[in-house]
């Protein structure tokens, strides 16, 4: 809403442009542009970081941990306490998944939040990509351990014939739209974040220059170091529902009957 | 008077009650400093819990909104799909935004549902009883 407010005015930090894509090495292969952006290079840094993060904090393997090592051990705790609170033993099996999703989303949030990176999690492509990596996961394991039992996700039990068949086509429209929100939420909170602390960072480098109302200059600042400390919270929160839908979806998987 | 084998200082008897009793106060205040730093103790417990039960509040709020919009979406996406390979514009569109609607809805019953089960299972069925704020007393 204040992101179109300030498109009017000149002068100001368009809040936009630090989502833009660019080409760092074109490349074209079968016609298709593969070319290396500046969000493949994030991920890269991403993925860099979290093996390195990780690696480096298990290299003692200390039966007493180190500060950095129990760090890696709640991390991997945490992920391994949702899996089996969510998806039972069974979905243990899963684990790698999960908790490699939710390492690669927490790290790419933190990372956007280094003012002047990319918000990688901020482009619907690769939040859509990773809902449906779990979307196609959930259909193909299913369908593997169940068979066409794995079709009972969509005839609930104890509902009468007459009105089956309207029910399955709400539980079928139920299943679809679960990669549709599953990657929205993500990309949308992203995205709307950093649109916010750009804003209210771009209000205050505008109004310090605007001679007399220099005076209000804290007040943006102020807004903007709150919801810096929001978006930190945001960031943890939307790889940790992720991760948790992640479960639940793959509960379905494993348990297609409810 | 009495003898002196069960306290301290066995070596006379005349200062066994004053000591007795100065015993008895260290004890009590022992005692005092336990249960501040037990309650010290719970009340940080009872604290994380809270802000854990709160950050689960909020996990699930941000989950909610687009669960509902996600399958309107979808259901609508289905029906326009299908009404513009058929050609009977808008009916199809109307029925699946229908279904779409319902399906969010019931996706939101659902969900509600799966955190009350967690939290009655959590507070062995006292619902709300576990979820306040750090400062309200108990």
């Amino acid at each position: 809403m204040a992101s179109t407010h300030n498109g009017a005015e000149g002068g100001m930090p368009d809040p936009i442009h630090q989502f833009e894509i660019k080409r760092l090495l074109p490349l074209e292969l079968f016609g298709l542009d593969a070319s290396f952006t500046n969000s493949a290079l994030y991920m890269i840094i991403t993925v860099a970081v979290t093996f390195g993060f990780l690696m480096y904090a298990t290299r003692g393997r200390s039966l007493v941990p180190s500060r950095i090592q129990s760090l890696a051990e709640i991390a991997y705790e945490f992920i391994a306490k949702m899996v089996r609170d969510s998806a039972g033993k069974a979905g243990m099996q899963f684990f790698p998944l999960v908790f490699t999703l939710f390492m690669f989303i927490l790290i790419a949030n933190m990372i956007s939040m280094v003012p002047g990176s990319f918000t990688v999690m901020s482009h619907i492509g690769v939040t859509a990509a990773l809902a449906l990596l779990v979307f196609a996961t959930v259909i193909i394991s299913g369908l593997i351990k169940h068979g066409f039992g794995f079709l009972k996700l969509f005839v609930p039990s104890g509902v009468p014939i007459y009105v089956l068949p309207l029910v399955s086509l709400i539980e079928i429209v139920s299943f679809l739209s679960r990669p549709v929100s599953h990657s929205v939420r993500l990309f949308a909170n992203m995205l709307a974040g950093h649109i916010t602390l750009k804003v209210f960072g771009g209000f205050a480098v505008m109004l310090i220059g605007s001679g007399t109302y220099a005076a209000l200059t804290p007040l943006p600042v102020f807004m903007a170091i709150a919801i810096t400390a929001l978006e930190f919270l945001v960031s943890f929160l939307q790889a940790y529902v992720f991760a948790m839908l992640t479960c639940m979806y793959l509960n379905d998987a494993l348990h297609p009957s409810h | 008077m009495t003898n002196g084998s069960k306290g301290d200082a066995p070596e006379n008897g005349a200062p066994d009650p004053r000591e007795k009793e100065a015993l008895e106060r260290r004890l009590e205040g022992l005692g005092q400093r336990l249960d501040k730093i037990r309650s010290e103790e719970a009340a940080k417990a009872e604290a994380e819990e809270d802000a854990r039960i709160h950050s689960r509040g909020m996990a699930y709020g941000l989950r909610m909104a687009s669960e509902l919009v996600g399958a309107v979406l979808v259901g609508g996406l289905i029906g326009f799909g299908l009404d513009t390979l058929l050609g009977t514009v808008p009916w199809f569109f109307l029925f699946f935004f229908v279904l779409g609607l319902i399906a969010g809805i019931r996706n939101v019953i659902r969900g509600f549902e799966r955190l009350q089960a967690e939290i009655a299972a959590k507070t062995r069925g006292d619902i709300g009883t576990d979820i306040r704020n750090s400062d309200d007393d108990d």
